[in-house]
């Protein structure tokens, strides 16, 4: 299960506030601690108008990368900012997103080409989110088409099959589910990715909806995350749900993180 | 026996609701004394929100008995016997955004606070609004946007809001929304949640 941190993100008000009066600390500390507790990726969206975005992501990009070694996954569907942005990075970084909307496969898929990034590819396009999951398998075959036109490898997508709120649609997670089964049946060589939390938006106990969620769409094929690495009940859910379903040779992922003190109610 | 009513709405006992304002009808009791006690109802329910003690499927759960119970009103209404509002609201996502959510609890907030809302749905071209501007009489326009890409946008609406010469007041809000943004886009005022949009377009409709 490869994590992208999401913490680094402009739409949450302490991180806005952080990019506004150019807080290198509090960035660093939040990237640091993120890349410790395991992250493969970490997300960086500056949230900003558009005028200032490009600013604002390559700031974010040059506070974080002498503090990790990992690389990072850029999140914007500004043109202009993710051009700036990969011209700052000193990895191949990930794209976050493309999706079956023209201006977004025209302008964004060839950056992805031309770098040898990772794209992250919604399941919707200009009209909307799609309700079932055969309309948002449709996207992505369209999506796919489109990448494998443009020469990106198929291993170097991560499908999103979008997690809309149980709030608003009782089935939203069972579609997502179903969505996740066909795209990798369609296109076995592709990533799963999601954004986590969205799928409990307005309701209370977020935790636990999160979590139970995460751990179904794993046994969907889900294989990567966009969620807040600095919640241990999440990292333990995750190692032991890719434990029980055989994933953990030898259980020692498990058995690691237990020595690590993952599970460690204390720490 | 209104009372009963207001509290099956708020208790969020659907079937209780429609069968007592059903008995309520029936039994003569004046149409819009049932939509009253509906409105008290959805008071309650707005600042249970407000609060965090009431949830978004509730919010949705409390719209559907509303619509419902309109229904039955409906036919016990004489005729010209309406509702009054205190202004008409044209409300979207602008286009190039299709997150809803938000935009639907403030679209909800400023109807049981008394207003039309012409809910025009996500994705909305500024062509929209203006026709809907104009074909509505609305004084109020209120864009909704979580996505930094809905800044231009909504610039874009204000402009054209401008250009068709429409006297309207316009609020903007959703995601990062603040006073820069405000005046990056021309928009007269932004409210950080629905309780603001509440108080602007109540402060508007004068």
């Amino acid at each position: 299960m490869q994590i992208i941190g999401e913490k680094i993100n402009g739409t949450r008000k302490r991180v806005a506030q952080a990019i506004a009066e150019r807080d290198a600390g509090f960035i660093k500390d939040l990237a640091v601690r993120q890349a410790e507790a395991g992250s493969a990726w970490l997300d960086v969206n500056a949230g900003t108008r558009p005028d200032l975005e490009p600013d604002d992501l390559v700031w974010l990009i040059e506070t974080i990368q002498p503090e990790v070694d990992i690389p990072l996954c850029l999140d914007s569907a500004n043109p202009l900012a993710l051009r700036a942005a990969i011209g700052a990075v000193n990895k191949t970084p990930m794209i976050n997103s493309i999706s079956g909307e023209p201006g977004r496969l025209e302008k964004i898929l060839p950056l992805a080409a031309e770098h040898g990034c990772q794209v992250i590819a919604l399941a919707l396009d200009e009209k909307k989110i799609p309700e079932t999951s055969a309309k948002r398998l449709a996207i992505i075959s369209q999506v796919m088409a489109a990448t494998r036109a443009a020469g990106v490898p198929d291993e170097r997508v991560y499908c999103d099959p979008l997690a809309m709120t149980l709030a608003t649609n009782i089935h939203s997670a069972e579609v997502a589910f179903e969505t996740m089964r066909g795209i990798k049946a369609a296109f076995p060589g592709v990533h799963l990715t999601i954004g986590l939390s969205n799928i409990s938006f307005g309701l209370p106990a977020r935790k636990y909806v999160n979590r139970t969620f995460l751990t179904l769409a794993i046994q969907a094929g889900l294989d990567s995350a966009i969620l807040d690495p600095l919640d241990r009940e999440m990292r333990a859910a995750i190692l032991a749900t890719e434990l029980v379903l055989g994933r953990d040779k030898h259980c020692l992922n498990y058995v690691r993180a237990s020595r690590a003190g993952v599970f460690d109610e204390s720490k | 026996m209104t009372q009963k009513l207001i509290d099956a709405i708020t208790e969020m006992n659907e079937a209780e609701a429609l069968k007592l304002a059903n008995e309520l009808l029936d039994g003569g009791t004046p149409p819009l004394d049932v939509l009253d006690a509906c409105r008290k109802a959805m008071e309650v329910i707005g600042e249970r929100f407000e609060a965090g003690d009431c949830f978004v499927p509730e919010l949705i759960l409390a719209g559907e008995m509303m619509s419902q119970i309109s229904e039955a009103i409906k036919p016990h209404l004489k005729q010209g016997e309406a509702d009054q509002k205190l202004g008409k609201v044209v409300f979207g996502t602008v286009e190039g955004d299709i997150h809803d959510i938000a935009k639907d609890i403030v679209a909800f907030m400023l109807d049981i606070n008394g207003f039309e809302v012409i809910d025009l749905g996500v994705d909305v071209p500024p062509k929209k609004f203006v026709d809907t501007v104009k074909a509505t009489g609305a004084t109020i326009v209120g864009l909704s946007g979580f996505l930094t890409l809905a800044y231009d946008p909504m610039k874009a609406t204000v402009e054209a809001l401008k250009e068709a010469g429409l006297d309207v007041k316009v609020m903007i809000g959703g995601g990062q929304v603040d006073e820069n943004i405000r005046e990056y886009t021309g928009a007269d005022a932004y409210g950080k949640d629905a309780m603001a949009a509440v108080a602007l377009a109540k402060q508007w409709a004068g």
